[in-house]
């Protein structure tokens, strides 16, 4: 065989070695063995801390949703451009996803779990080895992803937690842009990922990205979620206001558009949790609503803009049959042309529907999906261009919106109508969800990967800055 | 009685199609899992439903045979690692050194290295193999970057920067203008970071190939001199050394505008193209056409005397041979290759009348003599249906592009041929000549559209060149005898002067005699030499209007008549030399 051909596709080149990939998100932390095709943890990012007996407790996956404990409050340890702001905690949650799935408890230091108690004055005798040996990851390679514009601190910080903390033998850091690229079989492409908290559009060549391209902005799924709060308050015939089910004991079916009639359990104010839980619970219900209702404006053109025809974008948005949906408290309602102006801001900045209470402030044109993607091209030599507008990946949960395939494709034409432009989107849901860890997976287990990877020797001798110099 | 028998009986024709077969009982087995009362109930026609027990797809028989493999968790290194991490994986227990992915092993072999150390060092890893870098030239010293690769724009470490980079990134030119990041005098700028900062320039992709390539180049000159370079490596040096940034700097701008093109811009793009591509269509299909019937136009050529073939005798002679040929050919097959030849003599006759038979049939093969009565009786069945033909009027005929012929070569022939032949004259000279007439009026040679009117025009024309050239040789003929006849005159005039010096009364009513009427003569020649010049250029010019097919119909009356005249000039002519004969005896006498 000769060296410098690469394996044909037909080859399978995989070689597993039982490597751990995880990839943590703004909403959920995805973690799973290399080499499957969906990873078996997936837990929410967010974490609960409330104060028990005096003590301080947390709790992790989707626990949070169930209880609501007094005083339980609920954080997230990433910030919302992506990058962790909180280590002690990201580390902990992250630590979580992968020992409660994958690699199992570890069983106890036996010379403290009161079975081998030894006779005082008797000094344990291989306490280092032992202490190796409990750490979680010992003999998991682990792959993390992380996103385009992770600074070299955290980096070198994450490198630091994996090495250290959870004693990995060997560790790398890909580029989520990369692996979501990986996942669709292409090692250079244009890789849009619409996640919870972010937007992000970054183009990867031969497996590596191009930092000048990269390019992004705060209208992810969170966004949406906070436009739909700001339709829900604006809605005509009265504003609703979302109940989570937590806090509903029982609901009687109403007409469409008639009030609930739902009886609300009420906590007293000490046993109540924070509000950050309700929001938390809220932010679901909108999922909800987005995976049922909310559509994005196909196009040719804006949804303000005028058709071919004369007729409206808008008028013909109208006449397409509403979607209901039904509110935790048993209020329904059609939604009509509502339903696509919660996510036209996504593509035309003055679409957005204003809300002066919103945590995110109202968006400008520079930072819609088609300008992110006009930008980041404008960042990378015109000669891969026209390779990456035929290789657009398009990833992240909130890209499943119905829609935004078509109309991101449409815009795209629209803005350049020389080239081809080709979009890939996997159909399947898991597949789009999980892009990135899924390109992790086939990463870490390609046989020719193995000699990337940063074992725990040379981070011992290089120290964390190696992060920056292997992981490019 | 079988069917068959009354049909005997009553004439009556064999079976159009045989009977249908008699029904087949279709035993349809019985499926397992259903007992054999139950499924007599069912009928013959069972219900389109399955009827099989739900249970797994077996393995193949021969598998159970097959031993089960045991695998293990195995530790490996990777050879293209340097710190020796080892990794563990599954490997099947015995085949150490190869994957799993490889074909079966026998199990002797497998046994025997059962008890093998997990990875004995000379294994190498199967992916270690695919961890190619790529070649960049080596490093310079000290030395060789003062004495060659100085530069006013790049600094050393700017320089040492780019090569790591390259290294790092493995040519990836992409990556490296994206990563590209230098910073001059790191430790300067932390110490006095308020002293003024050099200002940092932006060094674009084909500065940094421009660089690269002039220091890979120079040093792979250092290595071998150019005159020492194999093909290939001068190629590289080549190539390296002839790098403009300039022309790649603008050759990616105009890259950039035709990504950035305007819709409408695309659009009429695809149109133009589109217009460009029907056109070369065309064209390439006009230019097929036409060869394809110059090709058949060509093929005809024989190198073989066809005359014989021209009467009808001869073709029914080819016909014959052409089937006796045939004939014994087929013979031959079926006889084999060591079958008798068939006598000649029991033969000949059954082609000739195949022969006979299949000119009858022919309607073009007219002047056959219709030798027996059959023919007869069909000539004149013929003859009765011409009555009931309509006559078509002379437009008709010309719209329908019918034809008479007074007399009919036989065969087949162009009409471009015919056209062509007339091109042949007789001698060489004056096939040549006539050509030469062709290519000055622009004619081809070979009629472009031999139509029959085209045919008819170039008959014309080519009868008009052959009399035009006639009549140049007559003039010149002439022309040549007035010469003579002068010069002669003079020379007699001279000698009569002489004569007339010598002895003057003798000789004067000679003299008196013979002057005028040569004189004459010889005006008359001169003139109708020049009214034949005339003729021929008024014969010119019709023709050029044959050639530009704006045939006036006089043209042809027009030709008749300068033929005439010219043929009258020609009379003259000759007689005029003879009587210019008559005189130059009369003078020699």
């Amino acid at each position: 065989m000769n060296p410098s051909i690469p394996p044909s596709t037909a080859e399978y080149g995989g070689d597993e070695v039982s490597a751990i990939v995880l990839d943590p998100g703004f909403s959920t932390t995805r973690a799973g063995f290399a080499g499957e095709d969906t990873p078996k943890s997936l837990i929410p990012t967010y974490y609960g801390k409330y104060t028990s007996e005096g003590q301080e407790r947390l709790i992790f996956s989707d626990d949070v949703f169930v209880t609501p404990r007094p005083g339980l409050s609920v954080h997230n340890p990433m910030g919302r451009d992506g990058i962790v702001e909180n280590w002690d905690m990201a580390e902990k949650v992250w630590e979580y996803s992968f020992t409660s799935r994958l690699t199992g408890p570890r069983p106890g230091n036996p010379f403290q779990n009161g079975l081998n108690d030894i006779a005082d004055g008797e000094l344990p005798t291989e306490m280092e080895g032992v202490e190796t040996e409990e750490k979680p990851l010992a003999d998991s390679p682990l792959l993390m992803s992380e996103c385009g514009w992770n600074p070299a601190k955290a980096r070198e910080k994450t490198m630091e937690i994996a090495m250290e903390k959870w004693g990995t033998p060997a560790f790398y850091l890909a580029r989520n842009g990369v692996l979501a690229a990986f996942a669709s079989g292409k090692a250079s492409a244009l890789v849009v990922d619409v996640g919870a908290s972010n937007i992000s559009v970054t183009p990867v060549h031969d497996g590596m990205i191009l930092k000048r391209g990269v390019q992004h902005s705060p209208l992810g799924g969170d966004y949406i979620s906070s436009q739909i709060r700001a339709l829900l308050k604006t809605n005509t015939p009265q504003p609703i206001t979302i109940t989570p089910h937590y806090l509903i004991s029982s609901k009687t079916a109403v007409d469409a558009g008639q009030p609930s009639q739902a009886k609300y359990k009420t906590f007293p104010p000490e046993k109540a949790p924070d509000a950050s839980y309700r929001t938390l619970l809220e932010e679901r219900t909108l999922s909800e609503f987005k995976e049922c209702v909310v559509q994005v404006w196909p196009g040719p053109n804006k949804l303000s803009a005028t058709g071919p025809n004369g007729i409206s974008n808008e008028e013909v948005a109208k006449s397409n049959p509403g979607r209901p949906f039904e509110f935790p408290d048993g209020y329904n309602q059609v939604f009509g042309l509502d339903r696509y102006r919660v996510v036209e801001s996504l593509f035309d900045a003055k679409a957005a529907i204003p809300d002066p209470e919103s945590p995110f402030p109202s968006p400008t044109q520079a930072q819609t999906v088609p300008e992110l993607i006009k930008n980041a091209l404008n960042g990378v030599d015109v000669d891969i261009r026209p390779h990456l507008l035929a290789n657009v990946v398009v990833t992240g949960a909130s890209s499943l919106l119905h829609g935004f395939t078509d109309r991101l494709n449409q815009e795209l034409m629209q803005t350049y109508p020389g080239p081809r432009v080709r979009i890939s989107a996997p159909g399947n849901t898991a597949e789009r969800k999980f892009g990135s860890w899924i390109g992790g997976s086939i990463l870490a287990s390609l046989g020719t990967f193995h000699q990337m990877w940063i074992s725990k020797k040379e981070y011992e001798e290089h120290g964390p800055t190696i992060v920056e110099k292997r992981c490019k | 009685m079988a069917a068959a028998d009354v049909r005997d009986m009553l004439d009556l024709p064999a079976e159009g199609q045989p009977r249908p077969h008699k029904k087949q009982k279709v035993v349809e087995k019985r499926p397992e899992g259903i007992t054999r009362e139950l499924y007599a109930l069912l009928g013959e026609r069972a219900p389109p439903i399955a009827i099989n027990e739900n249970r797994y797809k077996g393995r193949p028989k021969w598998m159970s045979k097959l031993r089960v493999r045991p695998w293990r968790m195995a530790p490996f290194t990777n050879e293209a690692r340097s710190d020796g991490l080892v990794l563990r994986h599954w490997q099947r227990q015995g085949d150490t050194a190869k994957p799993a992915l490889e074909g079966p092993e026998t199990e002797g072999e497998e046994q025997k290295q059962d008890e093998d150390a997990p990875q004995t060092p000379d294994q190498e890893y199967l992916f270690a193999k695919y961890n190619v870098k790529a070649r960049v030239p080596r490093r310079y010293t000290d030395e060789e970057y003062n004495r060659h690769l100085k530069s006013d724009d790049w600094s050393r470490q700017e320089t040492d920067y780019l090569m790591d980079l390259v290294e790092e990134y493995d040519l990836r030119w992409v990556v490296i203008a994206d990563r590209y990041d230098f910073q001059p005098h790191p430790v300067d700028a932390e110490t006095n970071s308020s002293a003024l900062v050099p200002a940092n320039q932006v060094r674009t992709m084909e500065h940094m190939k421009a660089r690269y390539y002039f220091v890979a180049a120079s040093m792979l000159a250092l290595e071998h001199p150019p005159s020492e370079m194999s093909e290939a490596e001068f190629d590289l040096h080549e190539k390296m050394m002839k790098f403009e940034p300039e022309r790649e700097r603008a050759r990616k701008e105009l890259a950039a505008l035709q990504l950035e093109r305007t819709a409408d811009a695309v659009r009429e793009e695809g149109v133009l193209l589109e217009e460009l591509k029907r056109i070369t269509a065309n064209e390439q299909n006009f230019i097929a056409e036409r060869r394809e019937l110059y090709s058949r136009l060509e093929v005809p050529i024989s190198v073989g005397n066809t005359t014989m073939y021209q009467s009808s005798q001869g073709l029914s002679q080819l016909l014959q041979t052409l089937l006796q040929a045939d004939k014994s050919k087929k013979r031959r097959s079926i006889l084999g290759p060591e079958g008798a030849a068939p006598s000649p003599a029991a033969q000949t006759p059954a082609p000739n009348a195949n022969a006979r038979d299949s000119r009858g049939e022919t309607p073009s093969n007219a002047p056959a003599a219709p030798t027996n009565k059959k023919a007869a009786a069909a000539a004149a069945a013929n003859k009765e249906a011409q009555q009931n033909i309509r006559t078509l009027t002379p437009s008709e005929e010309a719209r329908y592009g019918v034809q008479h012929h007074d007399r009919l070569a036989p065969g087949v022939q162009f009409r471009s041929d015919r056209a062509q032949k007339l091109t042949q004259a007789k001698s060489n000279v004056q096939t040549q000549k006539l050509a030469a007439a062709l290519a000055e009026l622009e004619v081809p040679l070979r009629l472009v559209m031999p139509t029959e009117r085209v045919c008819k025009e170039f008959e014309k024309l080519i009868h008009s060149v052959n009399l035009l050239l006639d009549a140049r040789k007559v003039a010149e003929k002439v022309e040549s005898e007035i010469r003579v006849l002068e010069a002669a005159k003079q020379e007699r005039e001279r000698k009569a002067k002489e004569a007339k010096e010598k002895e003057k009364p003798e000789v004067k009513t000679e003299q008196d005699d013979n002057p005028a009427p040569t004189a004459d003569v010889a005006t008359e020649s001169t003139g109708a030499a020049s009214a034949a010049l005339h003729s021929a250029e008024g014969q010119a010019e019709t023709a050029g209007g044959t050639e530009n097919k704006e045939v006036e119909a006089g043209s042809g009356d027009t030709g008749e008549a300068t033929a005439r005249e010219s043929t009258s000039q020609k009379r003259s002519a000759s007689v005029l030399s003879n009587t210019s004969d008559k005189s130059t005896k009369r003078q020699k006498k």
